[in-house]
């Protein structure tokens, strides 16, 4: 006989606002309804009634993790209508920032999943660590969360104290080198509870549509830092990595090597900087009329921002956000069949959710 | 012959290719959504999104479909003059949430498809997101 259990729309794993509905037999989840909106915000529809100014810092607020890569899929969206382009500077301090928040998005969910693991010891070690990564946000931007870093036509902050950004990269990379990354792939804590979990097949992901970190567990490839390259990406070094079992420990392990490249990222954007401007100086421009579309490889997989205009309006005539929880979450609903109850929260956690994002 | 150059050929469309705004758009005249929807899972690409706009006076909607092929971001528009336009979902899980969305903020139906809320309650007022694009934009 089969049952339902409500989970949420309080916290049912993560401090967020949505619901699974678990249809169980015994201890076995058969299948799993979905359900969001609980915060729906309306942004898009509000974004047509805000300027080139207060729609920049309105769409940081769609989400407080990755508030910096909303104002850059945004402005990169908003430049081609303003006839602008970022200097190579800006552009360079554009990745850096967008690793930064790469980092501190990874670690944060490297926490949060040992959490739902029991495992408390590596969630302080990764807030720990985190706080590293936001400390430098903090130095070079002012704010913790939300940047104010991205205009249209560049960056309203310079990188001056690159040093001390290389300092925290060593010792981030060496933290997850001989502590994070050991312990995770060999505790029996982590295997046994992410191993063989929560698996969404490559033909699922597929057919899903996954994006990010959850599709390249899956066997994917895909990263728009390599198949669409924006900012400065081009012209940096860096692998993709891709593990195949579509499992918790996948997505886990994949996160934590994107950490490593993202370090890698860094110090190579440091050390390329070129000199220069870090943003076109404009602060008055003229939209032509049309549409213009940017694509970006947020910490949970792509953002796509659609931006219309009409020629010597103050409001852009349509904004459309497409999130990527709003694509992974879905998957839930594979993953959990025929998982035990117990692994749920865990699971669900494993996409890296954001409901601020979704429920945009 | 590149996968993007197939796609018109496979689609029995004389048109080519238009790049703009970050976008490489493809006019399907006649072709509807459901084969373009077969047509873009035989080439493997990767289903995105669509953007829905409400079009100036009794214009209708424009939709805009998006997908990923290999890095390249295709666009196809499909004017309905009627609130319905038909579903993909048996052919494209992805558009599951999209097309909900969609019918909540819109008030379009796709039709061939069951609906359960997903930002709404059950029984609230659809076309929560309706707002006319201006028409210069709208061209």
């Amino acid at each position: 006989m089969s049952y339902k259990i409500p989970m949420g729309p309080y916290h049912p794993g993560l401090e967020e606002p949505y619901k699974l509905d678990m249809i169980c037999e015994g201890e076995t989840v058969k299948d799993a309804e979905l359900h969001i909106g609980f915060n729906f915000r309306g942004i898009e529809h509000l974004a047509e009634t805000r300027n080139y100014i207060q729609i920049t810092a309105l769409m940081e607020r769609v989400c407080g993790i990755c508030s910096f890569i909303h104002t850059l899929t945004l402005c990169q969206a908003m430049e081609p209508l303003a006839g602008l382009e970022a200097p190579p500077r800006a552009k360079y301090i554009r990745v850096i920032m967008a690793e930064l928040e790469r980092l501190h998005s990874h670690v944060l969910w490297a926490g949060i999943a040992a959490k739902l693991m029991g495992f408390k010891t590596m969630f302080m070690t990764c807030f720990e660590l985190r706080e590293k990564v936001m400390d430098i946000l903090q130095a070079i931007s002012g704010n913790r969360v939300n940047y104010s870093m991205n205009r249209p036509g560049g960056v309203n902050r310079d990188i001056t104290d690159p040093g001390a950004i290389l300092r925290m990269v060593e010792a981030l990379e060496a933290e997850m080198a001989h502590t994070v990354i050991p312990i995770f792939t060999t505790s029996s804590t982590a295997r046994s509870r992410c191993a063989g979990v929560g698996v969404l097949t490559t033909e699922k992901a597929v057919s899903c549509a996954v994006v990010g970190p959850v599709a390249r567990a899956s066997g994917i490839g895909q990263d728009l830092r390599r198949s669409a390259p924006y900012a400065a990406y081009a012209e940096l070094d860096f692998d993709v990595p891709v593990q195949p079992a579509g499992d918790v420990k996948a997505r886990l392990l994949v996160r934590a090597l994107e950490i490593m490249e993202s370090c890698k990222l860094i110090r190579q954007a440091l050390e390329k900087l070129p000199p220069g401007e870090i943003n076109t100086g404009d602060d008055k421009f003229k939209f032509s009329t049309g549409t213009s579309t940017s694509r970006v490889e947020a910490p949970r997989g792509e953002v796509m921002y659609s931006v219309s205009w009409k020629e010597g309006a103050r409001n852009p005539a349509r904004v459309h956000v497409r999130t990527p929880t709003f694509v992974n979450m879905p998957a839930i609903r594979w993953m959990v069949k025929g998982a035990r109850l117990a692994d749920t929260p865990l699971i669900q956690a494993s996409i890296d959710p954001c409901y601020s994002c979704t429920d945009r | 012959m590149t996968p993007l150059e197939s796609i018109p050929l496979k689609l029995g469309v004389s048109e080519t290719w238009q790049f703009a705004g970050g976008v490489h758009w493809l006019n399907l005249g006649s072709v509807g959504v459901r084969a373009l929807a077969a047509a873009m899972n035989e080439v493997r690409a990767r289903f995105i999104t669509i953007t829905a706009y409400e079009l100036p006076k009794d214009e209708g909607f424009r939709l805009e479909y998006h997908w990923d092929l290999n890095g390249n971001l295709l666009g196809f528009p499909f004017t309905i003059t009627q609130k319905s336009i038909d579903s993909i979902f048996d052919i494209c899980p992805a558009v599951d949430w999209i097309e909900r969305e969609i019918h909540e903020e819109y008030s379009i139906d796709f039709a061939g498809r069951a609906y359960e809320p997903l930002l709404l309650k059950p029984g609230a007022t659809l076309g929560v997101n309706l707002r006319e694009l201006p028409t210069e934009v709208a061209k």
